[in-house]
């Protein structure tokens, strides 16, 4: 697939993700939506939490509230960029999923359920608005 | 509230995280670093899942 094709595709798919988010169209995301067992944590408590953190953050087993991870997927295959940088992404992606539960620790607030669940459309809103805002731009730039 | 638990509560708020990440990636887009640019994107597509279990 030529380069501009596959730029072309990414600014879609973005665009897609965004328009979800926004509830302007109904895409159901393909997933394996379950919770994991408490039972992974409770006997063996270092190769369980490996597995949790395995099947969590890679979606095995976890609910994908959102379309950027599908986003930032689809982006780096179709981008074709180096091993670093796929796995810096990769690894970005779990420290961002890091922090939701590192400042929830930090906030030492009863009720951080509730002020997400208050925030959660618009996390979700700007973080897929802003990439695609972001690899549109980068795309302009890069072909500019 | 307390100053101290109000400040808590501010900067451990989620749209505190989302902005700076969301600035860091369209700073680098701007910049052309790719590498940052893709690295942000990936850091905003794992804060979109908080709460998700």
């Amino acid at each position: 697939m030529p380069p501009y094709t596959r730029t072309a595709l990414i600014i879609v798919i973005a665009a897609v993700g965004a328009a979800r988010e926004l509830g302007l169209v109904a895409i159901p995301l393909p997933q394996n939506a379950r919770q994991i067992p408490q039972e992974v944590l409770r006997f063996r408590l270092r190769q369980g939490t490996l597995q949790f953190g395995f099947e969590l953050g890679t979606g095995v087993r976890t609910y994908v509230s959102a379309s950027t991870p599908y986003v930032l997927a689809l982006g780096l295959l179709l981008s074709h960029q180096a091993l670093l940088p796929t796995v810096l992404a990769g690894t970005a992606f779990g420290a961002g999923r890091a922090l939701s539960a590192a400042l929830t620790l930090w906030s030492r607030d009863p009720d951080r359920g509730a002020t997400i669940a208050a925030r959660m459309t618009w996390i979700k809103n700007v973080t897929a608005t802003t990439i695609l805002a972001a690899l549109a731009a980068l795309a302009a730039l890069l072909i500019a | 509230m307390t100053r101290g638990r109000r400040a808590r509560a501010a900067f451990t708020d989620p749209l505190l995280a989302v902005a700076a990440l969301a600035l860091l990636a369209v700073a680098a887009a701007a910049l052309q670093a790719t590498v940052l640019c893709w690295a942000s994107v990936g850091a905003l597509a794992g804060f979109a899942l908080s709460g998700s279990v």
